[in-house]
């Protein structure tokens, strides 16, 4: 695989209402992922961070030309330890349960070609900027996307359906797990997102777009992202991860100089 | 219709597994020995069927298989053979009329099926599961007068036995009811079922529905309540609440829950979902780009074609073609295994491409895809897809 440079920025934060973050996220390029915990304390801050450990086992040893097969694998052992880890605890509170969400973004070798292998499962999102425009990429596994899906409700009536928060595929679920993946050239993502529905709940997708298409740094397009949905409300754990790929971003040189300055800023506000 | 079966000798074979029956002229010994392997591994009708004609109908002049349950048949019949069966509205005689492939028939309420191969002897012999050298086969109870009678004899006791059924039911329910914590009539006197049975269940619906209360620990009380017994074979219902009850997020909002019932990926409408992964390639693709792709899955072409929504086991071939001067859409065209009628070939669909996908099938004249209508595909036909980019369509 050819070596590719990635930029990429992160932030997480537990919002206005909630006492746990329950959000876990991994950067190890070319190694991706948002996981959003569900269970409370000790159940989906653990279940997503054992996702995070999976992938972080993956991103180890990788090998991009068994992409896929690897991801299934890093999904299935997080499964396996989380039924697990939720079959010790129910041993003690019968009706305890822990899950999460995950979206994962991998480069992968396909036949000598470079390629982002993504995959989700549950209603963290994944986003990608196209041709100067914001595209969601993943389909929710929800209750309310199966509605729009079978053109029972619109998008906006799924917003404040009262079913919203129910998802249909996670992690942890006793019915085993089946992820959907993507595959998508590189050059046909400019910056890529993922994020968990903290960030997608809170502000609309014009918002996300905004930012995305106005802040140069991935580190401080997802700062701002998450901090405009901690502004929003702040329901909910917030977490997002931008990802560009270096050389396909519209304006290379500018970038790379604000990619300077930023970390120049940065280094000298921690001196 | 009883599943017992007799025959007449004769030169025909007789594959007889335990539900299904293939009736092959003697000249197709090559074919028995592979169908009784499989009948005698329990492969049902369609998979017998499947090895039948595995080789093609041009050699397979005549044939019958009759697929036998308690009271349905499926009868296929190809040539010479005729079937006449007996169902209680009278007598109905299926063969195949000449140049048509086979006459099929699914009936309902069957007494008996005879299939005459040869001549009209009487079937005397018992025909047990295995092979047999037979001229005619007969199922269930013979069709002659004294037969019928006998048969709506048992048909009646049989449905006399339904009838019987609720009695059954309810004749045990209150016995079995009475050990039961039972709240409206005695709320104290018996405690023990209590203490032997600490249900844990928070549920405090007292007495409404004592039924679904009882029902995951008590199942066998379940059937037969009076009142609301949604099953009346005496099936205890699924009592499955517990996932979404169990899934709630203490924390937050999100909790999981049962997809929407009845829902599925949409399909292409007008079109049946694929296989995703088929066991044998149903058509090779050879580019002119000097790609050589085989379709045992799906196959994606275009500039810069992207899959969305597979699972790991079934990610598609994606075929990236150059297109200079942006011809070529970035996922331009989808081809497949068929389903359906279209099983066993390969199937294309333009996924709504800027500039189109124009299609030569051997002899007829191109044609443009209309996009998202699925084309059959066949040897010989060559797939345009602009910038000087074909697709040949061969064998695999």
């Amino acid at each position: 695989m050819r070596d590719v440079d990635l930029h990429h920025g992160a932030s997480t934060d537990v919002g206005l209402v909630r006492k746990v973050n329950e959000d876990s996220y991994l950067v190890a390029p070319p190694v991706f992922v948002v996981a959003d915990g569900m269970g409370g304390h000790s159940g989906g801050d653990v279940a997503s961070r054992m996702v995070v450990e999976e992938f972080q086992r993956l991103a180890e040893a990788y090998d991009p030309r068994r992409g896929a097969e690897l991801v299934s694998d890093a999904l299935a052992r997080a499964q396996a330890r989380i039924i697990d880890y939720g079959e010790a605890h129910r041993a003690l509170q019968p009706g305890w349960h822990a899950g999460t969400t995950a979206v994962a973004a991998v480069l992968v070798d396909d036949d000598g070609v470079t390629k982002w292998l993504l995959v989700n499962l549950g209603d963290s999102r994944i986003y990608r900027i196209v041709d100067g425009r914001l595209e969601q990429v993943s389909v929710d596994h929800s209750v309310v996307q199966e509605l729009v899906d079978a053109g029972q409700i619109t998008p906006e009536e799924a917003s404040v359906h009262p079913e919203r928060h129910v998802i249909t595929r996670a992690l942890g679920s006793p019915g085993g797990i089946h992820p959907d993946f993507f595959l998508l050239p590189l050059g046909s993502v400019e910056r890529l997102l993922l994020c968990s529905d903290g960030v997608t709940g809170m502000i609309e997708d014009k918002e996300i777009e905004e930012i995305l298409e106005s802040v140069a740094d991935p580190r401080d397009a997802a700062d701002q992202l998450v901090r405009a949905a901690v502004a929003a409300g702040g329901r909910d754990n917030a977490t997002a991860i931008v990802v560009d790929v270096v050389g396909l971003v519209k304006d290379a040189t500018y970038d790379s100089q604000r990619q300077l300055q930023s970390l120049e800023s940065k280094l000298g506000g921690r001196l | 219709m009883s599943t017992e079966a007799r025959f007449a000798a004769g030169d025909w074979y007789a594959v007889v597994g335990d539900r299904v029956t293939v009736l092959l002229p003697g000249s197709q010994r090559g074919r028995v020995a592979g169908l009784w392997d499989l009948a005698d591994a329990g492969a049902g009708a369609d998979a017998l069927l499947d090895a039948l004609l595995a080789d093609g109908l041009s050699t397979l002049d005549h044939f019958a298989l009759v697929a036998h349950d308690e009271d349905s048949a499926r009868l296929l019949v190809r040539g010479a053979p005729t079937a006449v069966v007996s169902t209680s509205g009278g007598d109905d005689v299926v063969s195949a009329a000449p140049g048509t492939t086979w006459a099929e028939r699914l009936l309902t309420g069957v007494s008996s099926v005879r299939v005459t191969l040869t001549g009209d002897a009487a079937a005397e012999h018992l025909l047990s599961p295995g092979l047999a050298r037979v001229s005619v086969v007969e199922f269930g109870t013979p069709t002659s007068v004294a037969a019928t009678t006998e048969t709506s004899a048992t048909e009646s006791g049989s449905t006399g036995a339904e009838e019987a059924e609720p009695e059954q039911l309810s004749v045990p329910e209150p016995a079995a009811a009475a050990p039961e914590p039972d709240p409206e009539p005695h709320p104290d006197p018996e405690p023990e079922p209590v203490a032997v049975d600490p249900e844990p269940e928070p549920e405090p619906e007292p007495e409404p529905e004592p039924v679904l209360a009882a029902a995951p620990t008590e199942a066998p009380l379940h059937f037969g309540e009076p009142a609301d017994d949604p099953t009346p074979t005496g099936e205890t219902p699924a009592v499955s609440d517990a996932v979404s009850d169990d899934w709630s997020d203490r924390d937050g909002q999100t909790q999981i829950g049962a997809p929407v019932p009845d829902f599925d990926r949409p399909p292409i409408p007008g079109q049946e979902m694929a296989p995703e992964v088929v066991s044998r390639p149903v058509a090779a693709l050879v580019f002119s780009t000097g790609d050589v792709v085989s379709v045992d899955r799906t196959v994606l072409v275009g500039r810069a074609p992207e899959a969305r929504r597979f699972a790991s086991q079934d990610q598609p071939h994606v075929v990236t073609v150059p297109s200079p001067h942006q011809e070529i859409s970035s996922t331009h065209l989808e081809i497949r295994p068929g389903a359906g009628a279209d099983h066993g070939s390969a199937i294309a669909t333009d996924l709504g491409s800027t500039n189109g996908t124009v299609l030569a099938l051997p002899g007829l004249d191109a044609e443009e895809l209309k996009p998202g209508i699925a084309v059959s595909l066949v040897p010989g036909a060559v797939l345009d897809l602009g910038d000087g980019v074909t697709i040949q369509v061969t064998n695999p």
